[in-house]
């Protein structure tokens, strides 16, 4: 669904590398990091849920820091770097805390989940032997409507033993 | 919740960016956007043109001098909570810091957006303000430095015009020696996603940390979102000056604030539930100020 309905505005042409791949477009400047990834790029790991940096379904990584994707502009992206969790594993395996998602019945719905894998990613690559504490303050900007938060901390605190070493 | 559309400019300076605050009708900064554009996808701001300085390097940096603390207007709520040179001699800022949200805002949202922001709840107007910070601001016209103490003049509304940046924010040394200072922010949100209900700031100085009541010297106290603006209690400063922190003072010392604050009714939290927060918050700020100015406190 790449259909530009805004011709009549002023574009610009950003080149983006997505998941380790180059990725060339014309944008308006408005368009959201957000609706870029989803519907350019045809990302469907980020979740629009909120649009106004709250619930934090839509977080990637920009640059090696996780940012909400719905408080960034596309055009803002020109000669950066963006993955999302579609890019964090190869094709058809499942990253450690995706595998620990699933151990631990960490997700129900999923829309939020990818949004926590992207948060929990960014924080075990800093802190590989976190407290329970420690988890939960570095997903203070998740929000799950529906497991009640102890399995996804359960998940963290399980990937975190099982990718001990890497 | 998608904005109107806009002109995106990205200066590389802050000199381009005062240039093009002059030259262009009708445009905004954007820092981290992590306040703008919330108001930018609700259509409460539809700006021609939208100048983004989240990318001037030149305006993110922590520089601790011997006199003085500097702080660029783009530094991150993130760099502010893991610098260790903060911790060190301002430890109030990074404690402040680590409540903004959680990690991804952090990692946007910057010091001088909080100020253009100037929202009342903001956690660094209400430590920059009980530090005394002065404000450097450019145009195309020349510099300027406003007091913080002149910089909230509304609810948010501020002293600095429309085609003027904030560069960064200073904070003498000179009343926080390390090894008689003690600092801490106190803060309570109904959730992490939430701004706060309430938070203060408490500096403390004592004569000498090693007596068994040391004098308090010179003591800060602000609250945020506890008025229209950003809110320094003088008289519960003075209040506290000259004595020992005694549990009698701390008692009258929270009657004043009590009196003090000018908060507003939220669903949450009304108007009295938040005097009572700010008089607990200034009791037990002042104590763990008082006990980290003596070394005591972890
Ligand atoms: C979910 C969520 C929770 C939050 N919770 C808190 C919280 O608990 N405490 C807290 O303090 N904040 C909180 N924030 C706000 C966050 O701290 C913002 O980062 C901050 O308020 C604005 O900073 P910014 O860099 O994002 O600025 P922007 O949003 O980009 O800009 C804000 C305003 O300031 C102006 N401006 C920006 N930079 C300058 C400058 N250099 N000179 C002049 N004007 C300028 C802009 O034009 C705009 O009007 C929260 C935000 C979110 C999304
Ligand atoms: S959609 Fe971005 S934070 Fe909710
Ligand atoms: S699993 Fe449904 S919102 Fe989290």
């Amino acid at each position: 669904m790449s259909t530009d309905t805004t011709t009549d505005r002023p574009t610009r042409e950003i080149s983006v590398t997505v998941n380790g791949e180059e990725v060339t477009a014309e944008v308006e400047p408005r368009l959201k990091l957000s609706d870029f990834l989803r519907n350019y790029v045809d990302l469907g790991s980020v979740r629009v849920g909120c649009e106004h940096g709250v619930c934090g379904a839509c977080t990637v990584s920009v640059d090696g820091d996780i940012a909400k994707s719905c408080l960034m502009y596309a055009v803002q992206l020109d000669g950066k770097e963006v993955t999302t969790v579609e890019g964090i594993s190869e094709a058809g395996s499942l990253h450690p805390i995706q595998e620990a998602f699933h151990e631990e019945h960490a997700l129900q719905c999923g829309f939020c989940t990818s949004g926590f894998i992207m948060s929990a990613r960014e924080f075990l690559a800093e802190n590989p032997d976190p407290t329970r504490a420690e988890i939960k303050a570095a997903l203070a900007d998740n929000i799950c409507r529906c497991t009640g938060y102890q399995n996804i901390f359960d998940a963290v605190e399980r990937a975190a033993d099982n990718m001990e070493g890497d | 919740m998608k904005p109107a559309a806009f002109e995106y400019h990205s200066p590389e300076t802050a000199e381009e960016a005062t240039e093009l605050l002059a030259d262009l009708p009708d445009a905004k900064l954007m820092a981290g956007n992590q306040s703008f554009g919330i108001i930018m996808s609700n259509r409460l701001a539809t700006p021609d043109h939208v100048i983004d300085i989240s990318d001037i390097e030149g305006l993110r940096y922590v520089d601790v001098g011997d006199d003085a603390v500097e702080i660029g207007a783009m530094t991150r709520h993130a760099d502010v909570e893991h610098s260790d040179d903060l911790a060190e001699v301002l430890p109030l800022m990074p404690e402040a810091a680590q409540h903004i949200a959680g990690p991804a805002v952090r990692n946007r949202g910057t010091v001088g957006g909080t100020l253009g922001e100037a929202d009342p709840a903001g956690n660094h107007s209400c430590t920059l303000l009980a530090l005394d910070a002065e404000l450097a601001v450019a145009s195309a016209d020349g510099e300027r430095t406003i007091p913080i103490d002149e910089y909230f003049l509304a609810y948010m509304l501020t002293a600095v015009e429309d085609d003027e940046l904030i560069t960064s924010v200073r904070v003498s040394r000179e009343a926080f020696p390390v090894e008689r200072t003690g600092m801490r922010f106190t803060v309570e949100k109904r959730a992490a996603q939430t701004w706060p209900t309430l938070g203060a700031s408490a500096v403390v100085r004592v004569d000498d940390p090693d007596a068994d009541e040391p004098v308090i010297e010179d003591a800060r106290l602000s609250f945020a979102n506890a008025a229209d603006v950003p809110l320094r209690t003088h008289d519960a400063e003075a209040e506290v000056t000259g004595e020992p922190l005694s549990e009698g003072l701390l008692e009258s010392v929270a009657d004043t604030v009590y009196d003090a604050v000018e908060p507003q009714d939220e669903m949450h939290a009304d108007e009295t539930y938040k005097r009572e927060l700010a008089a607990t918050f200034a009791r037990r700020s002042l104590a763990t100020a008082y006990d980290r100015a003596q070394g005591l406190d972890e």
